[in-house]
């Protein structure tokens, strides 16, 4: 009984060793900063000013009749549900062809794998670039109309924009997580699949897609979660043009945060939007985990 | 002994050097009276394209005055430069100086000192105006060190192809009918007549304005315009000079250079294409010229004429240009200390007003206004011009610009970029300006 005790206050201790440090930090960069900006929602905080005062939920109440938010969240959903789709069945083929055998298989992946090394300012500048001149220039020398004005001039073509640049950004990043799953399915269950007779998409869609669950639900899980907080990506390469349509969620809150100086409408609307991405991810993860089979 | 020793015998040397230099930095700052205490200020800088200048500005000064020691607060071009100004302030570490944009001064105006005529004998330098446009609420708490102008600048070396050399009197154009004559013969040459930069800060922040600014000479005309918009008492569509600047708009778009693609709003190709010489005239401002100077193969003459907004050539603002002080230096009482606050203010006078500190803007290429600025400097064309049109008294009062504050030119900017590409109507254009300022506070 004593020897139990102490073991206990022996691992309770060591826990306190290792983890203080890094829970300190936490706690103080995340945990602190999150809860203060939480009460201050209910203030009518101004950086500029001295003083605030309470203001209840009127800042909440703020958020949903704000229709410029409403649009732009919604614009932020279209977003996220194709970027995600996107990039995960681009990435999806990718591994599937870069683990057949090719010849310069590690090259490629190596390739692929590339744009996601490049952060998002530099990408999106890059793009910029190739969706204002190249683009165009392929246009004029094809003739072709809807090439030869900018994808970043109008509304709906800007948010494509932002969608091809972000396949292209992530697609090589999931590649990598796909092709660990498939290189993790046992020989075994493979070979005693063909032995079955099952072949090409059978062989793929009753067996390796099952066993590769897990890689589906972190790729899903990043990609969603990324794509509601975009925001480097989003400022490069549109920054919110033209006319601020393409204006993310989060490029919405910096903006009525620091540059309209409602900051604590602003905090509200992070808090909105917190929520949204906490229920959207855990909702997507308990619901791919049902598909999870045991090999 | 090799260089392995050394390198050794070098890294158990520095600590000692550390120790040492840390023991003299503490009996420095106990020692010496606290007449010749050294003060050290801070300059925050918002001008990112001349931090250097700054740097060297204060290189020199702490050389004549071995006591003040000036530590630049950088910031970058396009970096949040308010929110970094926010972020001092809540820190408790506000800078000394600022180098801000008006709309600052007004927002942080209970934190900053106020400059007087009494003790600051200096600021009788300055140009007629110039105390009046730092002067906000009653309150002068920004002075100026240069000035910009902005309207229709045009290439001349284009214009005397069309016109024959000589021929083309900037006067000339002072009515709306008589810019589109000019477009049309620009046109019949075989050149593009205009360009409109399709961003929301030139047409939001720059165009617009412009129908504020003209409601009168006075600052207090435009803000008076603003206050009641603000209020709902007047709608923006039953301004005949707002109606009568939409006009004008429409006629730029018509014979805009980038018609094919109005809003792709490259700076440096649309800069490039004027310079060039690819159209003849270019909605900008003196500003221009930093990123034109540095450019191969283009050409250096420019001059400005007026954006008419009506017939009549006798209106204010058809044959005027927009001056305006971007830019004001202030400083913060709040965080600083006496000793500070005072050694800032001696800064600004040296900076400002003795021949030294001036030469350090004015070989960067910025236009002083000060009266004991050296006759004999020579500015780039645009800046002669817009200095042309300021001694003939034909400039345009843009002080409603400094209380447009916040988020107002990015939010009608991008109203006046769906009005350009013709995404909404000019009645929707009127309602979403009237609606943004009813919601401002």
């Amino acid at each position: 009984m004593k020897k139990a005790i102490r073991k206990k206050r022996n691992d309770v201790g060591a826990f306190f060793v290792f983890m203080s440090p890094s829970l300190f930090a936490f706690i103080c960069v995340l945990i602190i900063p999150m809860l203060y900006g939480f009460y201050l929602t209910f203030t009518d905080y101004r950086p500029i000013a001295d003083t605030y005062s309470f203001v209840g939920l009127s800042n909440y109440k703020a958020v949903f009749t704000d229709k410029e938010f409403i649009g732009q969240f919604m614009k932020t959903l279209g977003y996220v549900f194709f970027s995600t789709i996107f990039s995960n069945a681009v990435a999806f083929m990718l591994a599937y062809i870069l683990t057949s055998g090719l010849r310069a298989q590690n090259f490629l992946r190596a390739g692929f794998f590339t744009p996601n090394l490049i952060g998002g300012i530099i990408l999106g500048y890059i793009w910029k670039f190739i969706f204002a001149n190249v683009v165009t220039n392929i246009g004029k020398r094809l003739n072709y109309g809807p090439l030869m004005t900018s994808f970043l001039t109008h509304p709906d073509r800007a948010i494509l924009a932002m969608i091809i640049v972000t396949v292209w950004q992530y697609a090589g990043y999931f590649m990598m997580i796909y092709i660990a799953g498939f290189v993790g399915i046992p020989r075994d269950v493979i070979e005693a699949a063909e032995i079955d007779g099952a072949t090409g998409i059978k062989k793929l869609f009753r067996v390796t897609i099952p066993l590769m669950v897990p890689s589906f639900i972190i790729c899903f899980f990043i990609s969603i979660s990324r794509g509601f907080m975009a925001y480097d990506l989003n400022l490069a390469l549109t920054d919110g043009d033209p006319y601020g349509s393409t204006r993310l969620a989060s490029m919405h809150i910096y903006q009525k945060a620091f540059q309209a100086n409602q900051y604590a409408a602003g905090q509200a609307e992070a808090i909105i939007l917190f929520i949204v991405v906490a229920v959207v991810s855990v909702t997507q993860v308990m619901l791919t985990k049902r598909f999870e089979v045991e090999s | 002994m090799d260089m392995g020793e050394v390198y050794m015998k070098r890294l158990k040397l520095l600590p000692l050097i550390l120790a040492l230099f840390m023991l003299a930095a503490l009996f420095s700052s106990c020692s010496g009276s606290s007449k010749d205490k050294p003060v050290k200020i801070t300059f925050f800088n918002t001008s990112a394209e001349v931090n250097a200048m700054f740097e060297e500005m204060f290189r020199r000064y702490n050389e004549i005055n071995p006591n003040v020691v000036i530590e630049l607060i950088p910031t970058g071009i396009g970096e949040g430069q308010q929110e970094k100004l926010q972020s001092l302030y809540a820190s408790g570490n506000a800078p000394t100086i600022m180098n801000v944009d008006p709309a600052n001064v007004i927002e942080y105006s209970d934190k900053l000192y106020e400059f007087s005529p009494e003790r600051e004998k200096w600021l009788e330098l300055m140009n007629d105006g110039c105390a009046d446009a730092g002067t906000f609420n009653g309150k002068l708490q920004g002075v100026a060190y240069s000035v910009q102008g902005y309207g229709l600048l045009y290439n001349k070396r284009v214009i005397d192809e069309v016109f024959g050399e000589g021929n083309f009197d900037p006067n000339s154009i002072n009515t709306r009918d008589s810019l589109k004559a000019f477009f049309e013969k620009i046109e019949a040459a075989g050149i593009p007549a205009t360009m409109l930069h399709g961003a929301n800060w030139s047409l939001g922040g720059h165009y617009l304005t412009l129908s504020y600014a003209c409601q009168g000479p006075a600052t207090s005309d435009g803000t008076g315009f603003l206050d009641k918009l603000k209020e709902g008492s007047i709608k923006i569509e039953d301004d005949p000079i707002w109606q009568g600047y939409m006009d004008t708009l429409d006629l730029l778009a018509e014979y805009n250079f980038n018609k094919a693609d109005p809003l792709v709003a490259d700076y440096n190709k649309d800069l490039q294409n004027f310079a060039e010489g690819k159209c003849a005239t270019l909605f900008m401002g003196d500003w221009s010229w930093t990123v034109i100077k540095d450019l191969e193969g283009v050409d250096t003459e420019y001059g400005f004429i007026p954006v008419p907004w009506s017939n009549n050539p006798e209106d204010y603002g058809n044959t005027q240009v927009v001056m305006v002080l971007p830019k004001f230096m202030a400083i913060d009482k709040s965080n600083n200390s006496k000793e500070q606050v005072q050694a800032a203010v001696d800064f600004l006078e040296w900076m400002l007003t003795d021949p030294e500190g001036q030469e350090f803007f004015l070989q960067a290429g910025f236009c002083m206004p000060y009266k004991n600025v050296r006759k004999d400097i020579k500015y780039n064309s645009m800046t002669e011009s817009i200095a042309q049109y300021a001694a003939e008294g034909r400039t345009i009062n843009l002080g409603c610009f400094s209380y447009i504050t916040g988020d107002a030119w990015t939010q009608t900017g991008n109203l006046m970029l769906q009005y350009l590409v013709k995404a909404i109507d000019r009645q929707q254009l009127a309602d979403g300006i009237n609606s943004y300022w009813r919601s401002v506070k």
